[in-house]
């Protein structure tokens, strides 16, 4: 489901706004100034970044480059720790036993059940391997289009976001009435607004 | 106006051209004459969904099957149904792409590529490598950019005045193949 293999699924963004002067230089330096940071030996819960589309542990573009022709071809990583909210409650409530039965007490006031939970929840967390996930994209630097290759809208949100902290360019998702306003002549792009729903039968 | 707006208030745009394609693909038999690009082939197949009403009374009807036996979405088009998603088949000269395009979004599901030479597959190497990206980016950009002219055409029809005319034949379609 990607851009280098197999049936893929994408939808389509346009990149508003100019291109800084000399792209190339520019993008290679923010590509590495947020390329992704590896957490499988530290205790973050989460890390994003750009790493090649060739492999996901090529952060820094050893074995492919970014820039294809007229394109930037990227990867999007997203590693996070997560623990299933059944997980969580189930060491929670443990945890509250056992301190019940510690410090016999009969029942524990909001405060300590609210501090156990997130106790545990962090225990929890850092047990838990990083889960990635990886989304490519496709830049053609000639129209400034974007292709991202999930259809998936919260790794949309994800990508949205990142791509602006990374270029300082807002991409906006070409739904059917912003492809239209692309395509038709700008004299004609006003009647677009007016339109109306047609019944077919 | 933002996004999510512009979902809400225009999302009929893409629903009424993924129906006037359908309509279109049948016709001539398949046959969609670009301005641009002369003739294409298109057939709708396999895999409709056809939406209904807003808010709570939302209905959504999933149909599958042979291209001959979409009856069910037919006769949901007659009820007023929306089609939200169709599976389509397009042909270009000697290439040919299969994809779901959804008509909210203008998603691209699913889309199965022509099947090429294979630039650099049996190789490795940066050349090999730009060669297969921009071989599968230049297949991907031509699904992406012959949608865009079929949707260029729609718009055209639909903001001048050949839309009363358009649209009787369209609505004469819709009568007629749901009884067949």
């Amino acid at each position: 489901m990607a851009l280098l293999g197999g049936s893929t699924s994408f939808v389509r963004y346009a990149v508003e706004g100019e291109l800084p002067d000399n792209f190339f230089e520019f993008a290679a330096k923010q590509i590495a100034a947020n390329s992704f940071r590896d957490i499988d030996d530290t205790a973050d819960e989460y890390s994003i970044g750009w790493v090649s589309v060739q492999s996901m542990f090529d952060s820094e573009f050893a074995y492919a480059s970014h820039a294809v022709a007229d394109y930037i071809v990227l990867s999007l990583r997203v590693d996070e720790r997560k623990v299933s909210p059944a997980v969580l409650k189930k060491f929670t409530l443990k945890e509250e036993e056992r301190i019940k039965k510690e410090r016999q007490l009969p029942r524990l006031n909001r405060q300590q059940r609210v501090d156990i939970k997130e106790s545990t929840r962090q225990l929890l967390v850092r047990r838990a391997a990083p889960v990635p996930a990886v989304y490519d994209l496709c830049w053609n630097l000639a129209d400034n289009t974007l292709l991202f290759f999930s259809t998936n809208g919260k790794a949309q949100e994800l990508f949205e976001r990142f791509f602006k902290d990374t270029f300082g360019l807002s991409i906006r998702m070409q739904v059917p009435f912003l492809a239209a306003g692309h395509l038709m002549d700008p004299e004609d792009a006003d009647m677009l607004a007016e339109l109306n729903q047609t019944v077919f039968i | 106006m933002d996004l999510v707006d512009i979902i809400a208030e225009k999302r009929f745009l893409g629903q009424e051209f993924l129906s006037w394609l359908w309509f279109k693909s049948e016709e001539r038999g398949g046959a969609v004459f670009l301005p641009d690009l002369g003739d294409i082939q298109v057939g709708f197949e396999k895999h409709m969904l056809l939406e209904y009403g807003e808010g709570e009374s939302h209905e959504r009807i999933i149909c599958r099957g042979l291209q001959a036996e979409l009856q069910e979405a037919r006769t949901g088009l007659l009820m007023g149904k929306k089609l939200e998603q169709a599976r389509i088949r397009l042909a270009r000269g000697d290439y040919e792409w299969q994809f779901t395009l959804t008509a909210t979004l203008f998603e691209f599901r699913n889309v199965r590529l022509p099947k090429t030479l294979g630039a650099g597959e049996e190789e490795s190497g940066p050349e090999a490598y730009e060669g297969r990206i921009l071989e599968r980016v230049g297949m991907i950009e031509e699904i992406s950019r012959t949608v865009n002219e079929l949707f260029r055409l729609f718009l055209q029809i639909r903001t001048g005045p050949e839309w009363e005319k358009e649209l009787k034949m369209i609505r004469s379609w819709v009568r007629e193949s749901a009884v067949h």
